[in-house]
């Protein structure tokens, strides 16, 4: 039975690079929330004492073989408390129960042992006092939530290193339902077209949307910030707005120019699954309709649409959950590292399509790389990524639930 | 559509009715133009991408040549992350789209695609996060153990399924059941080969283009996952069973049978693979290091064509020679795009057309 053997083995080859690519994507996925999570726990803090006498009291933040960093106390400037210790020269280490953690509104950390220190109990900067030592593990996850709660619903601190990301977070929101808004009824009309009509038309169409539909995100970009931002923004502001120039109005990267080119990007994604929808209708349903003598037209918007509605909802979500993970386009057309004004506020029209706005993708991005304080910046690049990752799985689970209700709707239609 | 003037004259020769018929006529009409109106303005927002590149190229009058040098270092570069990739996103995707399709549980493959589908949409920019600042490190000293490990995987799972493979039912749940065998070894290998560093496998830089191609080979696992799977689950279940009728066990129908009837298919997902590496930036950007390096060295850093792009374009006056040279970059990138895009999907259509429309799920 050489055969059979030899089919083993093939079979177990499979499977296991099948669970490698199980193992990779689950580890990834663990990894990247773990971190997230992790990065807003409460520390310990610690009080190491050197050989030469001296007491460093803080946060150990990285650790190798030979030595570890420690985050002290942030007297003058945040980023101005870390030391790398050798372990050779520790004599002793204790985490010291009565220590107090200080968090100023300026972003910086302070650490004491015992009473609050008076000067800095009077500080009005103080966003948070911790004994994180004393804690025990329910105060510890208390803690915890406060701070992923504080983490979605605060803005960054002046420094831009600690603090929430709520600018970021509306930001994204806007540019989201903006781009929705431009995305939606156009991608619902090219998917009625492709469905009603047949002819040289409809493969232009589809074929322009096939072709375009694998063009890469940063091409977009480059359409977004050469036609957009210069070549249309550009005219407004002449136009319109002449004597502000040099200074640009919409001639500059703004929340307008992303939503449209977002728009752009996710149309393919729309469209292909609001044909799908209306193509998956059961043909009864169609021809009953017209037999009762309703036009086509009708039947369509009385009849397939309404049926079609998961559909159109997965478009939606699927194209939501592209465009919240699209940084590169964005990085061309009016994303910044820190906005000086929010694009949505209270004063009128409320939203502003013209300004500048922050984003969680590029916050991922700028936190991790391009950030003054690197030992601050990954966590915060984590936390958003992990924020960014929940977002994007949970609307993804639901266009799958919602693609599985419209099955089961349309068997239920043909029975 | 026109006011049939039979039904409305003889049929309904009521006033009331031939109102309506004519108001419901016009609100189609209205609905139609909207529909039509509504696609030709998608029409023009498509099209305005190549025709913008083109045209802003050709109005172009910076007075400095062309820089195609640093052009053709960008492109290579590119290649160069794109072939690391496509080494790491091919084998994994289409062996467990092989799995996938033909072996496995269908309570197992009924969970497994969605989630591999799902994993599809994480935004690159976490890919790029993971790999440049936790993986990079990582990988620096630990590239002679990624190869051993690369080498010793396959072996191990071969000489296992040699020695306890049995061909039986339970097959369909193996990816499950080897999960701690592949974890195992892993942990077995990197624990055996970090002490024993090779001097010639030490990169240059902790970001090089190893590591942009695991990162961005494993992004783009999904895809050639997803598009692989359906082509092998479209070939009729008739062939696999007139396989076993002619005494081929189900490893036999996979590879003699199925995987050559699936063949366009698997050559479609490696072109919709290679699309989605060459124009990939948020990794590339992230794990590449950035800096032009020519060359076939996989140890070295890189610098491709869209992150020239997105760290150029921002600060680049327009109608200066180095926004030229950008969107050469961009059009390079569209027209490479839309080549491989027309392939893949003509390919696609080939196969959907030769194979019998009822196995079409």
């Amino acid at each position: 039975m050489k055969g059979v053997r030899e089919g083993a083995a093939g079979t177990w080859l499979l499977g296991g690079i099948a669970a490698a690519c199980i193992a990779i994507m689950l580890g990834l996925l663990v990894f990247t929330l773990g971190m997230g999570l992790a990065s807003l726990w409460p520390a310990r803090v610690e009080r190491i004492e050197l050989r030469d006498g001296a007491v460093l009291l803080g946060e150990i933040v990285a650790t190798d073989a030979t030595s570890l960093v420690m985050r002290g106390d942030e007297a003058e400037r945040i980023g101005g408390g870390y030391r790398r210790v050798r372990r050779a020269d520790i004599r002793a280490r204790d985490v010291p129960v009565d220590a107090v953690v200080l968090q100023l509104g300026d972003g910086r950390r302070r650490f004491a042992v015992g009473e609050t220190p008076a000067e800095l109990a009077q500080a009005h900067l103080m966003t948070e006092v911790l004994r994180p030592n004393a804690m025990g593990p329910f105060e510890r996850t208390g803690v915890f939530l406060r701070h992923l709660f504080a983490f979605v619903t605060t803005p960054p601190d002046a420094s831009n290193l600690s603090g929430g990301v709520l600018p970021a977070l509306i930001g994204t929101v806007t540019l989201v339902l903006l781009m929705s808004v431009l995305v939606m009824p156009l991608g619902i009309a090219t998917a009625v077209y492709l469905h009603q009509r047949r002819g040289p038309g409809m493969r232009i169409v589809r074929a322009a949307i096939d072709t375009l539909a694998g063009v890469p995100a940063i091409v977009y970009g480059v359409l977004g910030l050469g036609l957009f931002v210069h070549g249309v923004g550009g005219g407004i502001d002449r136009w319109f707005y002449p004597d502000r120039l040099p200074m640009p109005t919409f001639g500059s990267g703004g929340l307008l120019w992303a939503a449209l080119t977002l728009a752009l990007l996710t149309l393919p994604v729309v469209v292909v699954s609001v044909e799908q929808g209306l193509a998956r209708i059961p043909a009864g349903l169609r021809t009953g309709s017209l037999a009762l003598g309703a036009t086509r037209e009708e039947t369509l918007w009385r009849l397939l649409l309404p049926a079609a509605r998961p559909a159109v909802l997965t478009g939606l979500i699927m194209a939501i959950s592209r465009a919240a993970g699209s940084v590169a386009p964005l990085m061309l057309v009016g994303m910044v590292k820190l906005a000086p004004a929010s694009p949505l506020d209270g004063a009128f029209p409320y939203v502003h399509p013209s300004r500048q706005f922050m984003h969680l993708g590029f916050a991922v991005y700028d936190a991790a790389l391009a950030s003054p304080d690197a030992i601050r910046g990954v966590p915060r690049a984590y936390a958003c990524a992990m924020l960014l990752v929940s977002v994007v799985i949970v609307l993804n689970l639901s266009a799958i639930l919602l693609r599985n209700r419209l099955r089961d709707r349309y068997r239920a239609l043909e029975t | 559509m026109p006011v049939n003037p039979v039904t409305c004259d003889s049929i309904l020769s009521s006033d009331l009715v031939c109102a309506s018929l004519r108001r419901r006529h016009r609100h189609a009409r209205a609905a139609n133009l909207l529909v039509g109106a509504g696609t030709a303005l998608v029409l023009v927002g498509l099209l305005a991408i190549p025709l913008y590149l083109v045209s802003a190229l050709g109005s172009s009058h910076a007075a400095t040549p062309v820089d195609w040098t640093r052009l053709g270092v960008l492109f290579a570069g590119s290649l160069r992350a794109t072939a690391c990739a496509m080494a790491v996103a091919l084998p994994l995707g289409i062996a467990t789209a092989m799995f996938n399709a033909h072996l496995c549980a269908p309570r197992l493959r009924a969970w497994l695609k969605p989630a591999l589908e799902v994993l599809d949409a994480i935004p690159s920019v976490v890919f790029g996060l993971v790999a440049a600042v936790s993986f990079a490190p990582w990988l620096k000293t630990h590239v002679a153990s990624m190869l051993a490990f690369v080498v010793a995987l396959p072996c191990v799972l071969l000489a296992c399924g040699f020695a306890f493979g049995a061909s039986s039912r339970r097959d369909g749940w193996l990816p499950l059941w080897l999960l701690p065998l592949v974890v195992a070894t892993a942990a077995l290998v990197f624990a055996l080969a970090s002490q024993r560093e090779v001097a010639m496998l030490q990169p240059s830089s902790p970001w090089n283009a190893m590591l942009v191609g695991l990162a961005l080979g494993v992004a783009a696992l999904p895809l050639v996952f997803s598009v692989a799977e359906d082509a092998l689950f479209l070939v009729p279940h008739s062939h696999a069973q007139a396989a076993f009728a002619l005494g081929a066990t189900r490893w036999q129908a996979l590879t003699t049978v199925i995987l050559p009837a699936a063949g366009s298919g698997l050559f479609a997902a490696a072109l919709l693979g290679f699309m989605r590496c060459f124009g990939e930036t948020m990794i590339v950007l992230m794990a590449s290091g950035n800096t032009a390096i020519a060359g076939f060295d996989p140890l070295s850093g890189l610098r491709s064509l869209g992150a020239d792009i997105a760290l150029g374009m921002p600060d680049a006056a327009p109608a200066s020679a180095a926004w030229r040279d950008l969107l050469i970059a961009a059009l390079v990138l569209l027209a490479l795009n839309m080549l491989f895009g027309v392939t893949a999907q003509l390919v696609r259509e080939r196969l959907r057309r030769r194979m019998p429309s009822e196995t079409v799920a």
